[in-house]
């Protein structure tokens, strides 16, 4: 099977699970907004009836009035229609990224779901990356330099520290963190939103300030994990044949690791790091929320705090997106580095 | 099997167990887990549930434990509550009503933080019944706090803050001779902490900044009852308001910590627990029956399988929460995590179950006309048990993770205490940048320690279980 098949079937493949996921998520929100909605209705007309009440304009017949309105606003809603008309109206929306408003601001003024998303992932994105790229680059080099002595107290204690890290609450974590640096020394500001009073290069060195406590925070939890499945991997890749052809060759020990075992190791190690990104993804969103970071973690909190259902449907797709996204790239890049992958190669493994 | 195999198999994996010293740590902590989770009505009290989501009035709130005294330079006054028969025998009767001598030995360098009588309750039908509360201290002083404060019905009377001790304080120390700045002598009489002048040794930084006087205090509570009504002493409390409490302080509703993490232990390792081998066991069936099926079955059960996996299952537990209005049941918990908990597993169940169905005694069964489910559940599941058991311990650390973090989000049950939500209610006080260290590390301590201790019998399981991983 050529690549191009292998792209189209992965594809075909995160499409199908996209529509289904979107779907079963609709079904569920209609029933969540339908409440809500009920609610804002409610409100809605007691507002006019006030409001007419106070012009000396109230209606003859009150309860007749207030049927009709309320009758009038559940047809501007859709709730008249039958649910499952409700539901392919719902997933019609969420496809197109129509996910409608907030009922109160978030970020200042913004209440259009898709534009507090758009402010929202870049910041996110400026979080992760960055700690991402450090946790790769120390997990390399520390998990490499355990592979090349396994056994000793430095990859004992690296595997110990691994043990230890996977069972912290990154969040928690952060709040420690917090007390520490923000509270105890004062070496860092609490919160994460930038003054804007401050321009040019006294800006960029105040978000590089508020960054380093959250940036610490991922990257103190995760690169002990990171850098012990390195270290597996490399110990598998290290034990091939031609690693000892390759010593025996007369190679270079530094040639022989950097050159031969760590490109040969390339392909899951490529997909873990496309995974993995992915994955923190997720225990970051709670991690945001504790610095109050503005990103998509701090939306979540948000929105679950004043029950926001559009802001909630909004961000599950979008970080469903981002997922899928990435689990195809993460493929792509293992069929690509990695000939003997192709779809259905799994049945023979 | 019979039962002498099952006994020497039994003992011939504990002696090779025992070897694993990071396994027997991590065994020793569950047992104090599970002790401390059974044992949670006895330690505490049995009504902390229903207690926990109201507010512990009787308790002083945001204090850090009574230990931190011995750390540093200034000792914390404790909480102290006198009620039941320790007030019974402080109280006797005069001639116009009821007379209490309270004793306060104050030996701290921050006083209380009130001093509250509480719950006395009068019923009247003529005149209602009234208070007066004296105090003399150390120093040879006698102020009258508060005088003839009339009252019926429950009494809550908190000193420290009352406008009439106040002022009565203010005329003491003006009749002392300390001169007081008539502009501020308003915001003293509206916002002193009037409990930190009764314990303040009297000169003229009594009102800014008191220092402690150290010694004995006598109250006397003098309730004058007439003719015709009655005044019941039964639920009668005097607490002194601590600035330290218990072992682990207390949060921003009274709470006392202690109590939350004991209790938190018990769903924690539930959930935990549950999940864990809810998960693996339909990893294993379905790996298992994946394999042994085989053709288009196989392939669709792996289709759905890889549809599973390419969920994110934190924004669909989140979705999830808001769709049970925002609070998610403790079993509905376990459901949700165990749906998205066996997917991994049951790609490594299939793949090692591919290699056992090729060995020749499942042909032989096969053979003499052995059913599916006798094959499956009799010959080849029983194979992976050792993967399984390793396997739910290794489950067990991020389902208490994923638990708390829904917690922790203010999705979980708010029936039940756990650890994420005492973690919720300080993250929303802000009791991070406030400092309230006593309420931020114990709890994620726990669940640090909980996920550890499963961690550690889980790699000591898999590397007695599968001796091939034993040389790395």
């Amino acid at each position: 099977m050529g690549f191009g098949k292998y792209l189209v079937v992965r594809l075909l493949n995160a499409l199908v699970v996209l529509t289904i996921v979107t779907l079963v998520m609709s079904s569920l929100f209609v029933k969540v907004a339908e409440k809500d909605l009920e609610n804002t209705i409610v409100q809605q007309v007691n507002a006019e009836f006030q409001s007419l009440q106070q012009q000396g304009k109230t209606p003859e017949d009150p309860d007749a009035w207030r049927a009709e309105r309320i009758a009038y606003y559940r047809r501007q809603y859709h709730l008249d229609k039958p649910y499952w008309w409700r539901v392919q109206y719902y997933f019609k929306n969420t496809l197109t990224f129509n996910f409608g408003k907030t009922k109160n601001p978030v970020f200042g003024s913004e209440k259009d779901v898709l534009a507090i998303l758009k402010m929202a992932i870049p910041r996110t994105i400026q979080l992760f990356t960055t700690a991402q790229i450090i946790i790769i680059t120390l997990g390399i080099l520390l998990g490499v330099k355990a592979a090349q002595m396994v056994g000793s107290l430095f990859d004992r204690a690296l595997s110990v520290l691994a043990l230890v890290m996977s069972s912290i609450p990154m969040w928690w974590f952060g709040m420690i963190m917090l007390l520490i640096f923000s509270f105890k020394f004062g070496w860092f500001p609490s919160r994460a939103i930038p003054d804007p009073n401050l321009t040019g290069w006294a800006h960029i060195l105040d978000i590089l300030k508020r960054m380093t406590l959250p940036v610490a925070t991922i990257v103190i939890v995760s690169f002990g994990a990171w850098a012990w499945v390195i270290r597996n991997i490399m110990i598998g890749t290290m034990q091939e044949d031609f690693i000892m052809a390759a010593r025996a060759k007369g190679v270079p020990e530094r040639k022989v690791i950097y050159g031969h075992a760590l490109r040969a190791a390339a392909p899951p190690v490529v997909t873990m790091v496309i995974m993995s990104l992915l994955a923190s993804l997720g225990g970051a969103i709670i991690t945001e929320s504790v610095f109050t970071w503005p990103g998509m973690g701090r939306v979540y909190w948000i929105a679950i705090e004043t029950n926001e259902t559009n802001l909630i449907m909004g961000l599950t797709f979008v970080n469903v997106l981002l997922y899928l996204a990435g689990v195809i790239i993460a493929d792509l890049a293992y069929g690509f580095l990695d000939p003997r992958v192709k779809v259905g190669a799994s049945e023979n493994m | 099997m019979r039962w002498v195999d099952f006994k020497e198999s039994l003992s011939s994996f504990w002696s090779d167990f025992r070897r694993q010293k990071s396994g027997l740590l991590g065994l020793l902590l569950l047992f104090l887990f599970i002790f401390t989770a059974a044992t949670a009505p006895m330690i505490t009290s049995p009504d902390i549930p229903e207690k926990w989501q109201g507010f512990w009035l009787d308790n002083p709130k945001n204090v850090p434990p009574i230990w931190i005294n011995a750390f540093s330079s200034q000792t914390m006054a404790s909480h102290l509550i006198i009620e039941g028969e320790n007030l019974q025998k402080l109280i006797t009767k005069t001639d116009s009503g009821y007379l209490i001598e309270a004793e306060y030995n104050n030996e701290y360098d921050v006083p209380p933080q009130d001093i509250v009588i509480k719950d006395l309750s009068g019923k009247t039908t003529g005149g209602k019944p009234s208070i007066t509360v004296i105090v003399k201290r150390p120093d040879g002083k006698e102020v009258t706090l508060i005088k003839n404060y009339k009252f019926s019905g429950s009494l809550v009377l908190q000193l420290g803050t009352h406008p009439q001790v106040r002022d009565n304080l203010l005329k003491w120390i003006k009749s002392e001779g300390i001169y007081i700045d008539p502009l501020q002598e308003f915001q003293y009489r509206t916002l002193m902490d009037a409990a930190k002048v009764i314990f303040g040794q009297l000169n003229e930084n009594i009102l800014d900044n008191p220092d402690s006087l150290k010694g004995t205090y006598k109250f006397t509570i003098l309730v004058n009852v007439p003719e015709g009504s009655s005044v019941s002493f039964d639920n009668a409390k005097v607490i002194f308001t601590g600035r330290a409490y218990g072992w682990l302080g207390t949060d921003f509703k009274g709470r006392d910590l202690l109590a939350g993490i004991i209790w938190g232990s018990r769903v924690s390792l539930v959930i935990g627990i549950s999940v864990a081998i809810v998960s693996v066991l339909i990893g294993i069936f379905y790996g298992v029956t994946s394999a042994y099926l085989g053709g288009w079955s196989d392939e669709l059960m792996m289709r759905f399988q890889e549809f599973m996996a390419s969920i994110p299952s934190l924004p669909i537990l989140i979705l999830m929460g808001a769709y049970f209005g925002g609070h998610i049941k403790l079993w509905q918990i376990v459901v949700l995590l165990a749906i998205f908990g066996w997917v991994g597993i049951a790609r490594v169940a299939r793949s090692m179950a591919l290699q056992i169905k090729e060995q020749t005694y499942i042909e032989a069964a096969r053979v003499l006309g052995a059913s599916t489910g006798r094959i499956i559940f009799k010959h080849m599941v029983p194979q992976l048990l050792p993967y399984a058991f390793a396997q739910m311990a290794l489950s067990v650390p991020s389902a208490v993770l994923a638990e708390a973090s829904l917690s922790y989000l203010g999705l979980g049950d708010p029936t039940a205490v756990t650890w994420g939500q005492i973690l919720h209610d300080a993250q929303a006080a802000g009791a991070a940048v406030n400092g309230y260290w006593w309420w931020v590390i114990p709890p994620g301590l726990a669940i640090a320690l909980v996920g550890l201790t499963f961690v550690l019998i889980g790699t000591a399981l898999d590397r007695v279980l599968n001796p091939r991983l034993r040389r790395l």
